[in-house]
């Protein structure tokens, strides 16, 4: 890859090779020292898997979820069940299917089939789950880890009830706990980066935006969460093998925030977090549990057994993280990218001499007479008339503007033409295909791009990513997006800031990057809503200098509401106006301009002054 | 017949009690967008408050059962909400659990881990003879206490000056502060009267299972969310009517059941919410948002 990647090779290394060093340290130390000391290293191991999985599902969706522990007690029973000797499990287990009750797996074949299990129940449940809005969803899985706890707690005769299981063999040892808690990294490392990873980390930074450039939301989010679910299997299974015992009770509401609070610490957003977080928490768990006990202080002070210490002391340090560092120990940030390091990383500056890349989009500029065409579009939000009966037509390849006072309607209009609102009555036609009732996520795949008058930034992501999840929205593969950005910020003269923070940019760059990343998904039609607002003077002859070329350079069609008649007059060829819901007149900007319906209607406001070019 | 109605009144009281816990959280939620976990607790402390004072009068109890539930509340919405008020929705969560997890675990640290016995007042755990019905004084006075409490934050949200600010903040958070409403006092009423609400929970539940212990708040709260979702966010009325739905559902279902099933009635119970959302993802009563910001 390369300086124009995603990130620069080296900083991909640094970002990988950091969490595995921390693991393979903490399974060095588990390996060196007392048997009690592995096996509390053991477990932390099994517990960063779990919180691996988190990672996946809350970090990259930024959605909170208190149901994956519900996927690691479904691992850790059936590798329990599976494991077991059929003497002790008839014992336990008297109703369970012979098939499960009788073997006697070894760990790994046990561990595999926990995964896929609690994978494939994660993909069954999230289904109906992830269809919840994102305010529901912590609430919608916190109910079903309680359906998990009651069915397990109550199911006696197949999970051995409320009192659990015992005699599972104990076959998890450090070693083999730090090997899949490296696996997990790489997997949560490869999700993060992957085409799906940034479509989801894309919804994460703005839900609407990511409609706008294709992205199906629930679909990347029930990947993540059947990613999640297997992984939190594996570590649930290979947690009951450590301890050798399982209750209803060992993957509940405690574990739940213990997992969470790890998570939350470390830094939601980086797998780096997750590794941090989960290390740094155990550790102080660990003190705190043992002056719980009852331990003396450097031999001077004796405290007694406080029991619930350690729980007020994981408390405390999850209430200050989220005052003082809500983004967590790591900032959110991986190895690669932090302060120091990130300086030193820096992709090299891409050189101008560069052959364009492949052109966003595969499809040719002209490819059908069609047009994008409003007819008869009428609609009214609670007896209010929006729109009534407007008509538009925005043949392939032309730039057409759309003017009109506060509250004309202009917005609502783009948002039927891209699928945001459906009208009470009209229609839209893509190429003479009725798309009235298409989402955004399917007009864009069609060709149709939009930008949003508040801009609606990636912010957390960074310029390069913002622009290339674009092309990926509308289902381009990973490397062939980043060629398409690069090329589309090239154009657009955003190169120089593609490694920096998407939300950081001055609102110029702000406008511009909107425009990028809808010019990524390849549109022919391209509805940009208000994109000269915030800027001066200087700022606007440069956008109307990068639209212009735009249109050339990529072929598409441009719907271009703004209130600078300047950038208007410049760009368009024909011009609509709408006033009150209906359209005044369409034309040349200089009939509209000598238009009386017009001039009247702007009498008094800033149009009335007319182009000052 | 007699069975039914009787079945019904014990639905309905049940209803009751999780439409007070509910309407707690969506107070809180509509006024600060802030969905807080250590609800739970603001029900378990003042029913400690009960265990503690113990040998006072009952009406000197519940009082400061009372003042004990608005204190923590008030106090938790200070220290630990209002720094993060501007934080996005998972770091306000996150943060109400973290204040969750520490007041459960002072209690257990300086009460005890496992769970105490609290007397309740003799007239309380009586029944009385309406009819052909027995009914017991608790579920009357949980019917009657559900119906006052329900109806004077109606009065005080819709006849009150402070309840006007609380739905103007609720509708529009910022317009309501530019409009002149002092934003940290009605978050602070908000936060008290759900402290109140609590604790009149707190106190019904004490009174029902005679004890309390660290995570006696735990299935309340959650029982409490999801009649939130259930109601649709945002919504108090919703909030009233998922709470009394899961109520009777979940008492008639521990009548009705199957004596096999009765076990997995809380599975059943948890999973209806899931059933509502796939087909109403807005909930009962919630409009459907999400295009207001475009």
């Amino acid at each position: 890859m390369t300086g124009r990647g995603l990130r620069s090779p080296a900083s991909a290394v640094v970002s990988s090779v950091v969490p595995l060093l921390l693991v393979a340290l903490a399974t060095a130390v588990g390996a060196s020292g007392t048997p009690s000391l592995e096996g509390t290293v053991t477990l932390m191991l099994c517990n960063l898997i779990i919180v691996l999985g988190l990672q996946v599902f809350i970090g990259n969706s930024g959605v909170y979820s208190f149901g994956q522990l519900g996927f690691a007690a479904v691992g850790g029973y059936l590798a329990a069940l599976l494991t077991i000797s059929a003497a002790f499990t008839a014992l336990q287990a008297p109703d369970l299917p012979k098939l499960i009750a009788d073997a006697q797996l070894d760990p790994l074949p046990s561990t595999l089939i926990a995964a896929a299990a609690s994978g494939l129940l994660a993909a069954v449940v999230g289904l109906p789950l992830m269809r919840t809005s994102t305010l529901a969803i912590p609430i919608s899985t916190f109910a079903f880890l309680i359906v998990v706890y009651n069915v397990l707690a109550n199911w006696d005769p197949v999970t051995g009830g409320s009192s659990g299981l015992v005699s599972i063999p104990r076959t998890t040892d450090v070693t083999s706990a730090g090997f899949w808690a490296g696996a997990a990294i790489v997997v949560a490392l490869a999700f993060k980066w992957s085409a799906s990873g940034y479509r989801l980390q894309a919804t994460r930074e703005d839900e609407v935006a990511a409609r706008s450039i294709g992205i199906g939301l629930m679909r990347e989010r029930l990947l993540a969460f059947t990613i999640s679910g297997t992984l939190c299997g594996v570590g649930g299974a290979l947690a009951v093998h450590q301890s050798g015992v399982l209750s209803p009770t060992t993957f509940y509401f405690a574990a739940s925030v213990t997992t969470v609070t790890m998570l939350v610490v470390g830094g939601a957003r980086s797998v780096l977090g997750a590794v941090v977080g989960t290390l740094a928490v155990a550790t102080i768990n660990e003190l705190l549990r043992n002056v719980e006990e009852g331990a003396s202080v450097l031999g001077l002070f004796s405290i007694g057994e406080t029991p619930g210490l350690a729980a007020i002391g994981l408390g405390l340090i999850l209430l200050m993280t989220m005052i003082a560092l809500p983004e967590g120990l790591s900032r959110g940030r991986e190895a690669g990218e932090l302060g120091p390091i990130r300086r030193r990383l820096r992709p090299r500056a891409p050189s101008a001499s560069r052959p364009a890349a492949d052109q966003p989009g595969s499809r040719p500029a002209h490819e059908s007479a069609g047009g994008l065409r409003a007819e008869g579009v009428s609609l009214a939000f609670s007896g209010l008339h929006v729109l009534r009966e407007v008509e538009l037509e925005l043949p392939p390849g032309e730039a057409l503007g759309l003017i009109g006072p506060n509250g004309a309607g202009k917005t609502t209009l783009v948002n039927v033409l891209s699928g945001f609102q459906d009208p009470d009555s009209g229609s839209v036609f893509l190429d003479e295909l009725d798309v009235t009732t298409w989402s955004p996520a399917r007009l864009v795949r069609a060709g149709l791009g939009r930008t949003f008058q508040a801009g609606l930034p990636f912010a957390g992501l960074t310029v390069m990513e913002s622009v290339a999840v674009g092309a990926m929205g509308v289902g381009v593969g990973r490397r062939r997006a980043v060629k398409i950005a690069a090329d589309v910020l090239e154009r657009l003269g955003l190169s120089g800031q593609a490694q920096s923070p998407a939300g950081l940019q001055p609102p110029g760059n702000q406008r511009l990057l909107g425009i990028a990343r809808a010019l990524a998904t390849g549109p022919r039609y391209l509805l940009l809503d208000e994109p000269a607002a915030g800027l001066d003077d200087e700022e606007c002859r440069e956008l109307v200098a990068i639209l212009r070329k735009a249109i050339q350079d990529f072929g598409c069609a441009i719907l271009l509401i703004e209130h600078d008649m300047n950038v208007v007059m410049d760009l368009c060829s024909r011009v609509q106006v709408l006033d009150d819901g209906e359209t005044v007149v369409v034309g040349t900007p200089e009939e509209v301009q000598a238009h009386p319906a017009v001039v009247e209607a702007y009498l008094g406001t800033s149009y009335a002054a007319g182009p000052h070019a | 017949m007699t069975d039914l109605a009787q079945s019904l009144i014990d639905a309905l009281a049940l209803g009751g009690l999780y439409a007070l816990i509910a309407v707690g959280i969506a107070l809180t939620y509509t006024v600060m967008g802030m969905m807080n976990f250590a609800q739970g607790e603001f029900i378990m402390l003042p029913a400690y408050a009960l265990f503690v004072l113990a040998g006072l009068p009952f009406a000197v109890a519940v009082s400061a059962a009372l003042a004990t539930g608005i204190a923590i509340a008030v106090l938790a919405e200070r220290v630990a909400f209002r720094p993060v008020r501007n934080a996005d929705l998972a770091a306000q969560l996150v943060t109400s659990l973290a204040v969750a997890t520490i007041l459960q675990s002072v209690v257990s640290a300086t009460v005890d881990v496992r769970s105490q016995s609290v007397a309740t007042p003799v007239l309380l755990s009586e029944s009385s003879q309406i009819g052909a019905l027995s009914i017991p004084n608790l579920e009357i006075l949980t019917l009657a206490l559900t119906v006052i409490v329900l109806g004077g934050l109606g009065w005080l949200l819709y006849r009150t000056r402070v309840g006007l600010e609380m739905r103007a903040a609720a509708e529009n958070f910022e317009m309501a502060r530019l409009l002149g409403v002092r934003a940290d006092r009605v978050i602070m009423v908000a936060f008290a009267i759900s402290g109140a609400l609590a604790a009149i929970a707190g106190v019904l539940i004490v009174m029902q299972t005679g004890q309390v212990s660290p995570t006696m708040g735990l299935t309340p709260v959650l029982v409490g969310f999801i009649a939130v979702v259930i109601g649709g966010f945002g919504r108090i009325l919703g909030a009233v009517i998922g709470g009394l739905v899961l109520g009777v559902l979940s008492s008639l279902l521990g009548t009705y059941l199957p004596d096999g099933l009765v076990p997995f009635r809380d599975a059943i119970v948890f999973s209806l919410p899931v059933a509502i959302l796939i087909v109403r993802p807005q909930g009962l009563l919630g409009a459907a948002t999400g295009e207001a910001r475009i």
